[in-house]
């Protein structure tokens, strides 16, 4: 129940317990736990191999644990993904996507896939179109876009459905410092509204777009608390130096 | 369904948005265009050999029976078109999974919430699409040998079901094939090797025993093929073609269970 005169929060929570990943003899993931609040904007922090991909790879129920387990507001993306995935939207890196088709077209078919279709696709459509600016290049094709423009369109698939729980992986990578600016100020502007998790391994990225943050360092959480706090503490820099330098 | 037909339209714009399609298309109708005229000369030849010879023209009873439309260009480009089937379906089923894993977009398919099980239908079945109208856009000859050499309507709808089948069952393969890598040049020379393999086992049977060879022989795709090029619709035809994509339709179902396990 929520207090009179305040509104409850918003999203999705995820909770992991534990959970484990391996790939072959690789431990990409050992016994990591989290605790990530409805409407939290929380930040996974680690170097390429951290396994920040592979923990989300599981939230989004692509990949099922090796061990442990993930919820998402109660339902396991490992028995239920296609009830988690309702809930989420996932914002790949932006070369994750369909070149060959034009934004629009792009956006029709998330949406539709999505389940949604007439009036509600193109009042959400218009909705993210003005969101996220791409008025001006609706009609193009994806792959003729500039980076920034092919991450705004990436971000907008992924809200296009108004999901609880909003996982963006590396969202500013292989941004100019103008695109990488706008993507964050958009980025900014999203928070307290839903779950939003943002995996990087910018550090300034993650201060100025999170609240909470767990750093990851080859597979294991070596860190989790607020992001100032976390990002102040010179022993977790100094691990994520180490896994920054250790060949992935 | 909305999102099946959300995927559908999409796999139809990603096909027809890449030249691939249209260099298949447009080489298969001149391929057979091509074999059709070719046997079509030399059945010409043959009667004109024919009627030169009898110096006053030609009656019909005058040609020996084995000097027909049907035996001297029908059939031929129909074992020509089944085997241009071959090289030609691969190309286009290659890039179905195979595109989407090496893009990395098969997670973003995954989760947009459409099942692997709708999501290997709609693949699928836009495949099997394409595969119709390729052989609409190839039969348009061999159609009109049929109609011109008073085969019938039945025949030709025969021959049209095989072609159509025999097309699909490559597709079937073709997919299955790009289901399971990520690479379209291994998905392609997969499907073609799997096809060719398939294709005729009359060669091995020397080498093996009865019984062998009769199961080698059942599962061959010529067989099934050709049981149609000569007008036969079998009900065990049919269902064996029908298994061909229900066997691929589940494996490509499985490979997604197989990512979730094995990353």
């Amino acid at each position: 129940m929520s207090q009179p005169g305040t509104s409850p929060a918003r999203g999705a929570r995820v909770e992991a317990r534990d959970v484990t990943r391996r790939f072959g003899n690789h431990l990409a993931l050992a016994g990591v736990s989290l605790d990530i609040k409805p409407g939290e904007s929380f930040g996974l922090l680690g170097a390429n191999g951290a396994g920040k991909t592979t923990l989300i790879r599981i939230v989004s129920g692509c990949l099922l644990p090796s061990t442990g387990q993930i919820t998402v507001d109660g339902i396991s993306p490992a028995s239920d993904p296609t009830r988690v995935q309702s809930r989420l939207g996932l914002v790949m890196e932006t070369s994750r996507l369909y070149p060959e088709l034009r934004v629009m077209a792009f956006l029709r078919f998330i949406g539709g896939a999505r389940g949604l279709r007439g009036p509600d696709l193109g009042r959400a459509i218009d909705r993210e179109v003005g969101r996220f600016a791409l008025e001006s290049v609706a009609d193009r094709p994806i792959g003729n876009l500039s980076k920034g423009f092919q991450q705004r369109v990436s971000l907008a698939q992924g809200f296009l459905h108004d999901p609880d729980l909003v996982i963006v992986d590396e969202p500013t990578g292989g941004l100019d410092p103008v695109q990488r600016n706008d993507v964050q100020e958009i980025l900014g502007s999203l928070g307290g509204a839903r779950t939003v998790i943002l995996c990087t391994h910018d550090l300034r990225e993650a201060e100025r777009l999170t609240t909470r943050t767990a750093v990851l360092s080859q597979g294991q959480l070596v860190a989790e608390g607020g992001t100032r706090d976390i990002l102040g503490r010179d022993d977790v820099l100094e691990l994520f130096r180490m896994g920054a330098e250790t060949p992935s | 369904m909305t999102g099946l037909f959300a995927l559908m339209r999409k796999e139809f714009s990603s096909l027809f948005a890449q030249p691939t399609a249209y260099v298949v298309l447009t080489a298969v109708a001149a391929v057979t265009a091509l074999v059709f005229f070719d046997h079509l000369r030399i059945y010409n030849q043959i009667l004109f050999l024919y009627s030169s010879t009898t110096m006053g023209g030609f009656s019909s009873d005058e040609i020996p029976d084995y000097i027909n439309l049907w035996d001297t260009v029908f059939f031929p480009v129909m074992e020509t078109l089944g085997m241009l089937l071959i090289g030609a379906v691969p190309l286009i089923s290659m890039r179905v999974f195979a595109e989407e894993r090496a893009r990395g977009t098969d997670e973003l398919l995954v989760a947009t919430g459409l099942t692997p099980t709708q999501i290997v239908l709609g693949k699928f079945a836009v495949t099997f699409g394409f595969v119709m109208l390729m052989m609409l856009v190839a039969f348009v000859y061999p159609a009109t040998a049929i109609e011109r050499g008073g085969l019938g309507l039945e025949h030709l709808g025969s021959v049209f079901m095989g072609l159509t089948l025999h097309g699909i069952a490559l597709a079937s393969l073709g997919l299955v094939c790009s289901a399971y890598t990520s690479s379209q040049l291994v998905a392609a020379v997969s499907a073609w090797a799997l096809a060719f393999v398939l294709w005729d086992f009359a060669w091995v049977q020397p080498f093996v025993g009865e019984g062998l060879a009769g199961f080698l022989d059942a599962i061959s795709l010529h067989l099934r093929y050709g049981s149609f090029a000569e007008g036969i619709v079998s009900l065990a035809n049919v269902a064996y073609f029908a298994g061909v994509v229900l066997v691929s339709l589940a494996m490509a179902r499985f490979s997604f269970d197989l990512r979730r396990v094995s990353g």
